[in-house]
C-alpha cells in the first residue's frame, strides 16, 4: 500500500522525532490560520508554544490530533500520516492525549468515570485494573479523595489536575496542553502547574504546551515555539529565547505580557 | 512593619428578620401598597365565594351515582364484560414494575407505589352499594384489584434482591410485561377463554393509558434517533429527518389521526391487519417522535463543543461520544421539556374520539347519554373524567421533578 510506504520511508527519515509538520496550511473560511507551519518535535521533548491570540497556535497543536484538518502539506506523527482515514486518526488519538483550557471533564460522570471511561471503551482494560491505575494517577495529581465526586464539586484547579489524569489513564506518548492554567483562579496555577513540571520531568512522554506561563516554560521547556499571524516567528531553548531572540517580534511579544 | 498582625475575619451572621410571621408576609405581600391592598380587599372574596359555592355543588348537589355505578365502563370501555379477567390480570403484571421501581429506587417511586397501592385498597373494599342500590362488584373483581398488592409485593421483593434489581432487569421486564399485556387484551384465537377482542372494543382509561405508553415508549428512541439523524452528516439521512419532523410538526394531531384512516395502511402491504387502535398509537408515536427530536435536537445544540472535543481527544469511535457523552448530558437537560411534551402525549389520547374510539372521556360522555334519568350530570361526569387526567400527568409531573433533581439539573 502506498501510505504504509510512505510512513516506512518518513519513519527512517525522521526515527527520533514524534511529531513531524512540513508546510502545514489550514483555513477557517477565508481566514488563513495557518500558513506553513514546519516543525519537528523530538521523542521525550518538551515543547512550549508561546503567541499572541489568533496566532494559530491552539490551531496547530489541534491539528496533530485532528481536532482541525489541515487543508495542505503533511503531519506526521509517531510515524502515521495523519489523513481522513479513521482508524489512523483513532490510532494517534488513542496516543496523544490532550488538556484543554475549559478542563472539559464530563459533567455526568463521577471523576473515577471520567478516567476509566476511555481505558474501559477504547482499550477494553477490566473496570478493576482501570480503577486502580486511576486512583494512582489521582494519587500522581494530588487528589486521590475526590475520586467518587462529580467534576462540579471541585475547584478549577482540582478539574484540571483530573483532567490531566484523565489524559494519562491512556498512557500517551504525547500530551498536548492547550493553554490549561488560563481559565483558572490566580491561586489554583500553581497546583496545575506543580503537576506538569513533575510529567515533564519524569521524561516518559512528548510535551507540547501552550501556555504564557513564562517561569514553567523557562523551568521546563526544552525549546520555546513563538507563533504568530499562522506562522512559527521563532524556535530556540529558553535560554536564548529569553536573553537572546533573533526576532524583534518576540521581545515585543514578551514586553506586552510580563 | 516589625511583625505580621494576625487577621481574623469578621463573624457571619445570620440575615436580618424584617418580616416575621403571616403578617408580615401579607403586608408584604398582599398590602404592599394601596393598589394591591386593594386588589387584595376585591379578589379575597370573591375567591371565598367562588369556592364555597364550587364545594358545595361537590358535595352537596352533585350526583355521583352514576359515575359510581359504571367503574368497568370508565375502567375498560367496551371490553366484554365476561373476558374482563383480561384486562385486570393485565393490572396485576403492570403492579410487578411499580413495586419493582419503589425497591430499586425509593424516594418518588416508593411513594408513587404506596398512593397506587392505597388506591387499590380503597377501589378493592368500597362499599359501591351505598351510592347506588342494586351494584354490587363481584367478589372476584375484588379479588382481582386486591390481587394487585401481591403482586405489587412480589415486584419490591424481585427489585429488593440485588441479582433481579437491576436498571437492565426493570426494562426488559417492562417490555416482556406490554407485550404479554397486549396478548392477553388481544387474545390467543382457538384458547379458551382467550377469544380475540378486536381493538377497538377496548375503551376507557385503560384505553388512554396503552395508547400513552405505546406512544412514550416508541417515541422516546425515534425521537433520538431523529435528532441525531438531523444533525447527521449524510445529507439523505438529515434531509428525510428534516421532513419527517417538520411534516408531523406541522398538521394538527386531529388531521393526522383522520388520515390514519387512509394512509397508515397505504404505507402497509395489502390486506396487512392493521386495526384502528394500532393506527391511532403509530400515529401518535410518530406525531410525539417529532417534538421530541426537537427537544433533544436543542439539548444537544446546547452542549459545550469542547464535550465532544475531549472525547474524541481520548479516542471514543463517533458513535461512543455521541451515547456515552452527548445524549446523557442534552437529555438530561431536556427532561423538563420532554416530560411536558409526554404529559401533552397522555392528554392527546382522548383525541381518538373524533376516529370512533370510546376513551375514557368519550366514554363517560356517551354513559351519561345513554341513561335517561342521568342526562345533566355531564359536570360530574367531565369534573370525575378532568381529576382522573390530573391525577395522571400530575405524578408524571412529579416523577420529572424528582429526576431533575436527582440528576442535578441546573447544579452540574
Amino acid at each position: 500500500m502506498a501510505t504504509e510506504a510512505a510512513v516506512t520511508a518518513q519513519e527512517a527519515l525522521d526515527q527520533d522525532n514524534i511529531i513531524v509538520a512540513r508546510d502545514v496550511h489550514k483555513w477557517f473560511g477565508n481566514f488563513h490560520a495557518l500558513r506553513g507551519v514546519t516543525t519537528t518535535v523530538g521523542r521525550g521533548e518538551v515543547v512550549v508554544v508561546i503567541g499572541p491570540s489568533g496566532s494559530g497556535k491552539s490551531t496547530f497543536i489541534r491539528t496533530v490530533n485532528r481536532l482541525e484538518q489541515h487543508q495542505q502539506g503533511d503531519i506526521f506523527v509517531d510515524g502515521v500520516e495523519m489523513t481522513d482515514d479513521v482508524r489512523n486518526i483513532d490510532a494517534i488519538r488513542r496516543e496523544v492525549g490532550m488538556v484543554f483550557q475549559s478542563f472539559n471533564l464530563f459533567p455526568h460522570l463521577t471523576v473515577m468515570r471520567n478516567i476509566t471511561l476511555a481505558p474501559t471503551k477504547v482499550r477494553k482494560t477490566p473496570m478493576d485494573e482501570a480503577e486502580a491505575s486511576a486512583l494512582k494517577l489521582l494519587e500522581r495529581v494530588g487528589i486521590p479523595e475526590q475520586a467518587e465526586k462529580y467534576p462540579g464539586e471541585l475547584s478549577g484547579g482540582q478539574q484540571q489536575r483530573v483532567a490531566i489524569a484523565r489524559a494519562l489513564a491512556m498512557n500517551p506518548k504525547i500530551m498536548l496542553f492547550d493553554e490549561p492554567t488560563s481559565a483558572l483562579d490566580p491561586e489554583m496555577i500553581k497546583e496545575v502547574l506543580e503537576v506538569m513540571k513533575e510529567l515533564a520531568a519524569s521524561h516518559q512522554m512528548t510535551i507540547v504546551a501552550i501556555t504564557h506561563e513564562l517561569g514553567f516554560a523557562r523551568e521546563v521547556a526544552d525549546r520555546i515555539v513563538m507563533f504568530d499571524e499562522g506562522q512559527i516567528v521563532e524556535d530556540l531553548p529558553p535560554d536564548e529565547f529569553f536573553n537572546n531572540p533573533r526576532h524583534e517580534r518576540v521581545r515585543r511579544f514578551l514586553s506586552q505580557i510580563l | 512593619m516589625a511583625t505580621a498582625e494576625t487577621w481574623q475575619p469578621a463573624p457571619s451572621l445570620p440575615p436580618p428578620r424584617i418580616e416575621t410571621g403571616w403578617i408580615g408576609w401579607a403586608r408584604a405581600n398582599l398590602f404592599g401598597n394601596w393598589l394591591s391592598g386593594l386588589v387584595t380587599v376585591v379578589t379575597v372574596p370573591l375567591i371565598v365565594w367562588a369556592a364555597w359555592r364550587m364545594l358545595g355543588w361537590l358535595f352537596g348537589t352533585a350526583d355521583w351515582t352514576l359515575i359510581a355505578s359504571r367503574p368497568q365502563q370508565y375502567l375498560i370501555g367496551l371490553y366484554p364484560t365476561e373476558l374482563a379477567w383480561r384486562p385486570l390480570t393485565g393490572w396485576l403484571l403492570v403492579s410487578i414494575l411499580f413495586g419493582m421501581a419503589a425497591a430499586m429506587w425509593g424516594g418518588a417511586a416508593r411513594r408513587i407505589a404506596i398512593g397506587y397501592g392505597a388506591v387499590t385498597v380503597l377501589l378493592g373494599v368500597l362499599p359501591y352499594g351505598l351510592f347506588h342500590e342494586g351494584v354490587v362488584m363481584p367478589w372476584w373483581v375484588r379479588a382481582f384489584i386486591l390481587g394487585n398488592l401481591l403482586t405489587l409485593g412480589i415486584g419490591y421483593l424481585l427489585g429488593m434482591n440485588p441479582k433481579t434489581g437491576r436498571p437492565r432487569n426493570f426494562v426488559l421486564g417492562g417490555i416482556a410485561i406490554y407485550v404479554l399485556l397486549l396478548l392477553i387484551l388481544i387474545g390467543i384465537p382457538g384458547v379458551p377463554g382467550m377469544e380475540e377482542v378486536a381493538p377497538r372494543r377496548w375503551g376507557g382509561l385503560m384505553l388512554n393509558l396503552i395508547l400513552a405508553v405505546s406512544g412514550i415508549f416508541f417515541a422516546f428512541p425515534i425521537g433520538v434517533l431523529l435528532a441525531l439523524g438531523r444533525r447527521s452528516n449524510l445529507p439523505v439521512v438529515k434531509v428525510l429527518c428534516v421532513v419527517f419532523i417538520e411534516v408531523f410538526r406541522g398538521v394538527p394531531l386531529i388531521t393526522l389521526l383522520f388520515m390514519s384512516q387512509v394512509l397508515v395502511p397505504l404505507a402497509l402491504p395489502a390486506n396487512f391487519p392493521v386495526d384502528s387502535v394500532t393506527r391511532a398509537a403509530i400515529v401518535i408515536t410518530l406525531f410525539s417522535a417529532a417534538y421530541t427530536a426537537e427537544n433533544i435536537r436543542g439539548g444537544l445544540q446546547g452542549l459545550h463543543p469542547g464535550q465532544a472535543e475531549a472525547a474524541r481527544a481520548l479516542g471514543l469511535p463517533g458513535w461512543q461520544v455521541t451515547t456515552l457523552i452527548q445524549l446523557p448530558q442534552a437529555i438530561r437537560n431536556v427532561i423538563p421539556a420532554i416530560v411536558g411534551q409526554f404529559i401533552a402525549l397522555f392528554k392527546d389520547t382522548s383525541l381518538v374520539y373524533i376516529v370512533g374510539m370510546l376513551d375514557i372521556l368519550e366514554m363517560g360522555r356517551s354513559i351519561v347519554q345513554g341513561n335517561v334519568q342521568f342526562t345533566d350530570n355531564g359536570r360530574e361526569n367531565l369534573i370525575f373524567v378532568a381529576a382522573v387526567f390530573w391525577i395522571f400527568t400530575y405524578t408524571m409531573s412529579y416523577v420529572s421533578r424528582r429526576i431533575e433533581r436527582n440528576l442535578g439539573v441546573g447544579r452540574r
